[in-house]
């Protein structure tokens, strides 16, 4: 059969639909039926579904020509998602292909939600095409004789990569890649991205840097042309609209004509805490709203959150208050209007987020851009920018991350057990792998099998073991089955489920919120007022109340940083506030006043100036330096400048930091002038520097929780039984200390500070960072109060660092105890 | 490195490792070891450093070089869990030290009570001597004195410019005393005092009393 008589069946039915393929569709088919990989960049709802689950129908038909009468049984594809609602939708599209087709091929979808007795059933059956996810997958290589099951599979289509890419389910990823890549002779491995800054190099990541896999490939560009209109709300009045502050409220009465005018309206929050409080402010405020607006967020009960979906499909309802659990997958056609409360953080977030209205090819985006306090009005103008320039950032990915490794490892040696050579070429070949040594691959196989690098008679450790044949394998089944529990990446604070105390899943809770509430606490979730009753076997028990409350759980990683691109157009914007009002967009003219009142204190510097202010509050004494890079860049710049003056002087800082710039306070004044002589932003020493300071130990403890998780150092639990293994309940925090006083040379002890670095104090961007402040002339602005530009920095109490030079007995004789209420 | 207080007129010497020296009895108690948990973690697959083993058993030998007690009196959660290979070095530090030594047994501890036998060391759910009740876990009861451990307590302290810490203590609450846990891995937890408590919070150098 030639190619274009294979390509006829999947044209007649877009023709049978009343559709026409798009270019990026023929040209995925076309690639796919000639055995290559590929990178096909695609939004969302741009029919990628189709782009990739024809060809591999079309594929099953040539090479089974009498496929409507002979049904050829085992695994054809595995679909990868990242995101367990969107196998549905998958499974939906797949089906509607079979079914109009008659191919008779099976869809099944496996994740942590499939039903033991389905599991079985697949294990007995397995569906032509299984839609999984990373974590389901590799519980499936941990599975004996799993060989079998996945050799007769001819594709693996990753979707969403750019979601998994830069994180360590995308090294998990990989992995699982390396071994099907393996295992199945003739696969073709596929992943679907949105648009990412590094798009060549998610393709490397995805196949392998140096592979035949990478070099039998090609990136297929969607290139569906979107107008996206971002519109700012301004405050009427800007002398009173707030300097600080994250929830935005001042602007709730401004959302409702947007939300009447338009048929539904997703309004994106940053975090869950948020998305809770705009839901009942809005209620609260306008009652008639009730049952036409709805709340959606990852921490709300599975139900819910299908019934709100489906909802948004019927168009049943005016609007939704979300976080970014929408950003992804499902297709909303009747969305027309997206509102984004507070700064998205980055370009490609707001983007995917604009996407989200007006989907049908050729449609307008519009989204509304609701600042949260006065200086977001110049992200918003900077958003404006980006959106014209079409600059959009990087995902990176992870290097060398051995803890995902040794799960991995263990995985394979609870299944059928590994060769070590065998399984080294596999993992030398993915892209996070590529620079690891034969070194360090010894010494992950030592600590696998003696949980060091040296045999010592007393010790009793017990993972895996080498059998005869020189196969690694895990012969404890209480090793093989908690480890089972453990597998994947994605590491919280233990979760706590909330339960009405008649009964009834309202939804989970991350334990730090309810380690804090006290019986008869009230406090909001999933939209309701409850009463905290107690606690019982990992659940919290509550019931209704009518009493008001101001405590809304805060979740953690709720935290964004801007991006380079965004930090960069943010600088930009600000530096226009000393232009002529002529060349200012108009969220910088609307902030005026404000700008009136930063001069008559201070002054907004321009593109050569750096700016530090200094002045005297009731809290003590705050130096608060401007670069503008972003959270993370501060923090560590933050961490850096503090550590550099505490040599100068004896000296304890707390450390606040945002978007803007960071503080340093302290009960005693900094002489700026000194600082300024002792050239204290030079790159020299820079590393040596940063890992003396103290915050960067502390990061590396909060890296190392989830290394060690990942790695099976630390036992979470079983789910839902609550702590019962008591004796083997241990915290991370402790465990860092013992590494830290007794083996420093642990290679995932390490590994925390080289993630440290790399991920969250960015080092090269915080070398960037200081070469362009060291260009500049710094203004150091003695003033009298707090600027405006300096509030929303000084008033953030939430993720203040500390930092001392200091001994340890002058700074608890300055302290005093804290004292029960 | 010590402070010195007075309970029921007589002198304890509290030391920076956390440990607590009766003069008059010529006693050292010692509370929440958990020796045999790095061993237990390590056996169910978690790779906790070995060599952290022999740092419980060098904090021990400086406390005991410092006071050369006549007895040391562990208060309970002496051996975190069922026995392994940590056994046999607390046996044979037991034997080099010459010490005679005895437990208030804590809910942690599960050994048979042979193994004690074994090495001549009383095992006691609870102790009386002089005006001091002796317990793994606080207990109040009039007339006695109460010093216990199981809470593993610390303090966190608050100071200008938004200062904070947290340290292990003793923490002492009208007719009680809570010792810190002494071992190597094991945690803690804050308790926040009312006016009338008094608190030392230990640094790697000092005892500092702090309320």
């Amino acid at each position: 059969m030639s190619q274009e008589a294979d390509l006829t069946l999947a044209r007649n039915w877009f023709d049978r639909q009343g559709w026409k393929p798009f270019p990026f569709q023929e040209q995925t088919w076309k690639t796919y039926m000639k055995g290559r990989n590929g990178l096909l960049n695609a939004p969302t709802g741009s029919g990628k579904t189709f782009a990739l689950w024809f060809p591999i129908v079309l594929e099953y038909i040539r090479n089974n020509p009498d496929y409507k009468s002979n049904h050829i049984k085992g695994l054809k594809a595995i679909w990868i998602t990242p995101l367990k609602a969107l196998s549905l939708e998958i499974r939906q599209s797949a089906e509607r292909v079979n079914e109009d087709l008659g191919t008779q091929l099976t869809v099944g979808i496996r994740t942590g939600d499939t039903s033991t007795s389905e599991r079985a059933k697949q294990k007995k059956n397995i569906p032509d095409l299984l839609i999984t996810t990373p974590e389901s997958l590799h519980l499936m290589l941990g599975t004996k004789g799993y060989k079998k099951v996945f050799a007769s599979c001819q594709a693996v289509i990753v979707d969403e990569w750019h979601e998994l890419l830069g994180t360590k389910r995308g090294v998990q990823m990989e992995l699982g890649l390396s071994r099907l890549k393996g295992i199945c002779t003739g696969i073709k491995i596929w992943g679907i991205s949105a648009t990412i800054g590094n798009l060549d190099q998610a393709r490397q990541v995805l196949l392998g840097p140096e592979s035949d896999a990478y070099h039998n490939s090609i990136l297929i560009r969607a290139n569906l042309k979107k107008k996206i209109t971002v519109r700012s709300i301004l405050p009427k009045v800007m002398e009173t609209f707030p300097w600080y502050g994250h929830l935005g409220l001042h602007l709730l009465d401004s959302v409702i004509p947007i939300i009447q005018n338009s048929k539904t309206t997703l309004l994106f929050t940053n975090t869950r805490s948020q998305c809770e409080i705009w839901f009942q402010k809005l209620l609260e405020k306008y009652p008639e709203l009730a049952g036409e607006i709805a709340m959606h967020h990852g921490s709300i009960n599975k139900e819910t959150r299908i019934w709100v979906e489906q909802a948004i499909r019927n168009e049943s309802l005016r609007a939704v208050v979300c976080t970014s659990s929408l950003d992804l997958g499902v297709d909303f056609a009747p969305v027309e209007t997206v509102i984004q409360i507070g700064g998205p953080k980055g370009v490609a977030r707001f983007f995917q987020r604009a996407g989200r209205s007006g989907h049908r090819p050729g449609e307008e985006s519009v989204i509304y851009f609701l600042p949260t306090h006065a200086l977001e009005l110049v992200e918003a103008s900077a958003l404006q920018k980006s959106v014209k320039r079409k600059s959009v950032e990087d995902r990176v990915p992870y290097m060398n991350s051995f803890d995902v490794l040794i799960q991995y490892l263990t995985t394979l040696a609870i299944s059928d057990g590994f060769f070590p050579d065998e399984i080294f070429q596999e993992v030398k070949n993915t892209f996070c792998y590529q620079a690891m040594t034969k070194d360090e691959w010894h010494w992950i196989l030592n600590f696998l099998v003696m949980g060091s690098q040296s045999l010592r008679s007393y010790d009793e450790y017990k993972k895996v073991e080498v059998d005869e044949a020189g196969r690694f394998v895990v012969t404890n089944r209480g090793i093989a089955m908690r480890h089972r529990f453990q597998i994947g990446t994605i590491v919280g604070d233990a979760n706590i489920t909330v339960r009405y105390k008649k009964g009834g899943y309202i939804g989970t809770i991350e334990e730090s919120f309810i380690a804090k509430l006290m019986p008869g606490d009230i406090f909001t979730f999933a939209g309701r007022n409850l009463e905290f009753i107690q606690m019982r076997d990992m659940q919290a028990l509550v019931q209704k109340s009518t009493k008001r409350t101001s405590k809304v759980p805060a979740w953690m990683g709720g935290r964004l940083t801007l991006s380079t691109q965004m930090s960069k157009l943010l600088r930009e914007e600000l530096y226009t506030a000393s232009l002529d009002e002529k060349e200012q967009s108009i969220e910088i003219r609307a902030l005026k006043p404000l700008f009136d009142k930063q001069f008559r204190e201070s002054i907004v510097p321009t593109t050569e100036e750096f700016l530090i202010e200094t002045f005297e509050t009731s809290e003590g004494f705050h130096h608060v330096f401007y670069p503008f890079e972003g959270r993370f860049v501060h923090e560590a710049l933050g961490s850096l400048i503090g550590y550099r003056i505490s040599l100068l002087q004896p000296i304890s800082f707390s450390l606040a930091f945002n978007d803007y710039g960071f503080e340093l306070l302290s009960d005693n004044p900094i002489d700026m002038q000194q600082v300024l002589d002792n050239d204290l932003f030079t790159t020299d020493f820079l590393m040596e520097d940063l890992q003396k300071s103290i915050n960067a130990t502390e990061m590396a403890r909060r890296k190392f929780r989830d290394i060690a998780v990942i790695s099976g150092m630390v036992f979470t639990g079983y789910p839902k039984k609550g702590i019962k293994m008591k004796h083997l309940q241990s915290n991370s925090q402790l465990l860092f200390n013992v590494f830290r006083d007794y083996e420093r040379e642990n290679l995932l002890f390490q590994q925390s500070f080289r993630e440290t670095f790399e991920h969250q104090l960015e080092e090269g961007r915080l070398r960037i960072a200081m070469e362009r402040i060291s260009n500049m002339t710094p203004k150091w602005q003695a003033c009298s109060q707090p600027t405006p530009l300096s509030f929303p920095i000084i008033t953030d109490r939430l993720s203040r660092e500390r930092l001392s030079s200091e001994k340890l007995k002058d700074r608890i004789r300055k302290m005093a105890v804290k004292l029960a209420r | 490195m010590v402070k010195h207080i007075q309970l029921r007129g007589q002198t304890f010497t509290l030391h920076s490792s956390g440990v607590l020296y009766w003069k008059s009895r010529d006693m050292l108690l010692i509370s929440d070891v958990h020796l045999g948990k790095i061993t237990h973690f390590r056996k169910y697959g978690s790779a906790v450093p070995l060599n952290a083993i022999h740092g419980n058993f060098r904090i021990l030998n400086a406390a005991v070089e410092k006071f050369n007690p006549k007895t040391i009196c562990f208060l309970g959660d002496l051996f975190h869990s069922y026995k392994n290979k940590e056994w046999e070095f607390f046996e044979s530090w037991v034997i080099n030290t010459g010490v005679s030594c005895l437990l208030v047994s804590g809910n942690h501890d599960i050994l048979p009570e042979s193994l004690f036998e074994k090495l001549e060391m009383e095992v006691w759910p609870e102790l009386v001597i002089d005006d001091f009740l002796l317990t793994h876990h606080p207990t109040e009861r009039t007339p006695y004195f109460n010093i216990s451990g199981h809470i593993h307590p610390a303090v966190r302290l608050k100071g200008p410019a938004r200062q904070s810490m947290r340290l292990p203590c003793f923490f002492r609450s009208g007719e009680q005393l809570i010792m810190p846990a002494f071992g190597e891995f094991t945690g803690s937890h804050t308790l926040l005092p009312t006016p009338k408590d008094e608190v030392y919070a230990i640094t790697p150098e000092e005892v500092i009393q702090v309320h």
